[in-house]
């Protein structure tokens, strides 16, 4: 049986566990698989090092991914995924706390599919939060895995 | 003789002939000057003194030249024909080479047929036809030299036939005409000589003034022969640059003084120049001199003979070392202002990252304690937790507008064409979206286009227009206006509104950062907005400033072009 996943790129506590609550408050009850680098969101996608026995049955609905994130940064996961077979048409939203342009430029440019800000007022995190678990998760067909 | 007192004819044509002669030759020394002048003198006086014709011709050469001529005769007596200043080959000038070769001829009765042994057809039909009755044709000579012929002619019957004293007269006039002729072209062979040597003494000074010219030149010029590449000229720069006399470098090639690499180039240069026979600009050359490496903006110009072959090669260099060294220095400073801005860049994203993300977390987990323990709180701890909230917003609000602030500063100015009117509705119905319960009465001017950044323009409106929604909140009756004024010759754009106003004795702190002018509690704010316009309108080399009066509402007006002259 298939088990549809949201995958969470984050190496900061605080923001993770928002981001659940988030989960909650929003009522979505998809099982959150939280990765705290780059590294280690690389194993998880590709099933090696620490990663390499995950269950096969994990199908990503959805990923989030930070940019700022230790050992491998956001973009780079990104550009690697992008470049992998089996992880190229993941949708991937980028949420991050930067505005910049050109983080924004790069992002698109990578293939992110959406890009969106954390907001400082966590009623508008909530809220932020449940539009995306309701695009990704409910409206968006993904592509056939 | 006689000395009685009375005179016989021949003593009164004696005195009247000496008379003559003294007058005649007094008008000839005065003619010596102007040549003309003096041979129309000479035919003049000589026909009065006989009284009739008197033709005077010159030689010069092997060729004669009839030059003055002087009937004397009355009206209506047939008149000569002749051409002045034609010159004749001797060999066809019949009795005036006649006389020439062997002396006077004196005919007192003109004797025609003897004269056709001497003269042409045509020239005894013209003696005739003037009614020729006698004839004396003498040389005009003084010193040994001989200068011409004059033609002494007797015309008709009015007078008695030519006598030996006619003769004695005419002689006496002929010899002091020739002595006149002759110091008349000494004077003016004199005069053309004194011309010749002023001529040259101009050429001199034009020569001087062209020497001094290339020598007080500020830059290097020399000139080097086209073949040899040997200098033959150089200029007092030259030798200061090159620290060598002109005499050291006369004669001598680059290869005598530079590295040989050195030479190598400014030779091949040289060659370039005179094969395409065209100026060669060299921007940047080194050369090696005494003062160390300098550098040189080169021009070399080909100079060509009067067959158009490059004979010299002429040189001008123009000593760039400290422009190039200042040009170095601005770029080394260029180089730590970029590094400095992408610091800047750099710091600004940390802040944007870093300090966002706890902020959040005060947020979020004060939201969280509100709600899951909010029951545990009373009316004040919740109230607390509020304060908290808010004031985690408020430094997020914070974070975003000198974040904005500061890339307003940064960003390239890109103009375009805006359309200012477009973006104020665009800006004010946003605002009217996130707030619907306000009414405000909104007036734009059509069309307000300008030139400017369409990114900086849309931030300047979104806090012009902001400000002025936020500071009309508490009339009924708001206004807001966007419109255009000339100010000292340029548009300027005013946002006006009837809301709080300011009290003008505070205008110069308006735009300052942080500088707030109400409390935060009467109307919120980060007091980044304003700075953040006039930075834009800096950014346009425009300004901002306004005028208002408290409770009488604001007007901001401000210029995104540069202001021609503008009084402080």
């Amino acid at each position: 049986m298939q088990d549809r996943v949201i995958v969470l790129v984050e190496d900061n506590a605080n923001d993770e566990e928002l981001m659940l609550r988030a989960f909650r408050k929003s009522n979505i009850g998809n099982r959150v698989v939280v990765l705290r680098d780059g590294a280690e969101a690389l194993d998880y996608f590709f099933c090696r090092g620490a990663h390499a026995g995950r269950p096969a049955s994990d199908v990503v609905q959805v990923v989030l991914l930070d940019l700022k994130l230790p050992k491998i940064d956001g973009l780079d996961v990104l550009r690697a995924l992008r470049a992998d077979e089996r992880t190229r048409l993941i949708p991937i939203v980028i949420l991050t706390s930067s505005a910049e342009d050109q983080d924004l430029v790069l992002g698109y440019g990578l293939g992110a599919n959406s890009y969106v800000r954390k907001p400082v007022d966590f009623t508008q995190f909530v809220d932020a939060v449940r539009q995306l678990g309701l695009y990704w998760l409910v409206i968006n067909l993904a592509a056939p895995a | 003789m006689a000395d009685d007192g009375t005179s016989t004819p021949l003593v009164e044509r004696l005195r009247d002939g000496l008379r003559l002669v003294s007058t005649a030759t007094q008008a000839f020394a005065e003619s010596t000057s102007d040549y003309r002048r003096l041979l129309d003198t000479i035919a003049r006086d000589v026909a009065a003194a006989i009284p009739d014709t008197c033709i005077v011709n010159l030689l010069s050469g092997d060729t004669i030249t009839l030059v003055a001529v002087h009937e004397g005769v009355p009206d209506g007596a047939p008149r000569l024909r002749y051409v002045l200043d034609q010159a004749y080959p001797l060999r066809v000038a019949g009795l005036s080479a006649e006389v020439i070769a062997h002396g006077r001829v004196f005919m007192p009765r003109v004797d025609f047929e003897a004269l056709a042994a001497h003269m042409n057809p045509e020239g005894i039909d013209q003696l005739r036809r003037i009614d020729t009755t006698g004839l004396l044709v003498l040389p005009l000579a003084t010193r040994g030299e001989l200068l011409g012929v004059l033609w002494v002619v007797r015309r008709g019957h009015r007078h008695p036939p030519l006598d030996e004293l006619d003769l004695e007269i005419v002689q006496d006039l002929a010899n002091h005409a020739a002595l006149a002729i002759l110091n008349a072209r000494l004077i003016q062979r004199l005069e053309h000589s004194e011309r010749l040597r002023a001529a040259e003494e101009r050429a001199v000074q034009a020569s001087r003034l062209l020497d001094a010219i290339i020598e007080n030149i500020p830059d290097m010029v020399f000139v080097k022969d086209a073949a040899a590449l040997t200098f033959v000229r150089l200029n007092r720069a030259s030798e200061q640059l090159l620290g060598l006399s002109r005499d050291q470098l006369i004669g001598k090639t680059d290869f005598d003084f530079f590295p040989a690499s050195e030479a190598e180039f400014f030779v091949a240069k040289d060659r370039e120049t005179l094969a395409a026979n065209r100026v060669v600009d060299i921007a940047e050359e080194p050369i090696h001199t005494p003062h160390g490496t300098r550098w040189l903006h080169t021009k070399k110009v080909p100079l060509l003979d009067a067959a158009g072959r490059p004979q010299y090669l002429l040189g001008i260099s123009h000593d760039i070392t400290e422009r190039k060294q200042a040009i170095a220095e601005l770029s080394a400073a260029k180089a730590a202002t970029d590094d400095a801005n992408r610091e800047l860049e750099s710091f600004s994203y940390s802040v944007a990252h870093d300090l966002r993300t706890p902020l959040r977390a005060i947020d979020g987990f004060s939201q969280a304690l509100a709600e899951d323990y909010g029951d545990r709180l009373d009316a004040e701890g919740r109230r607390y937790l509020a304060r908290v909230r808010d004031s985690a917003q408020r430094m997020a609000e914070l974070i975003d507008d000198l974040l904005t602030l500061s890339r307003v500063t940064r960003s390239e100015l890109r103009r375009d064409r805006v359309d200012l009117s477009a973006l104020a509705h665009t800006v004010l119905a946003t605002l009217q979206r996130l707030d619907p319960e306000r009414r405000v009465e909104i007036a734009i001017a059509p069309g307000l286009a300008t030139d400017a950044d369409p990114h900086l323009a849309a931030i300047a409106l979104d806090n012009l227009l902001g400000n002025a929604w936020k500071f009309t909140a508490k009339r009924s009756d708001a206004r807001i206006e966007l419109g255009e004024t000339i100010c000292d010759g340029v548009a300027a754009y005013y946002v006006r509104d009837n809301g709080a106003g300011f009290d003008m004795a505070y205008r110069d702190k308006l735009f300052g950062v942080f500088q707030r002018l109400h409390s935060e509690a009467e109307f919120p704010g980060t007091g980044i907005g304003l700075a953040t316009v006039a930075r834009i309108a800096k950014r346009h080399r425009g300004r901002i400033w306004a005028e208002g009066a408290p409770g009488a509402g604001a007007t901001f007006y401000f210029t995104l072009t540069e202001q021609p002259c503008r009084t402080a």
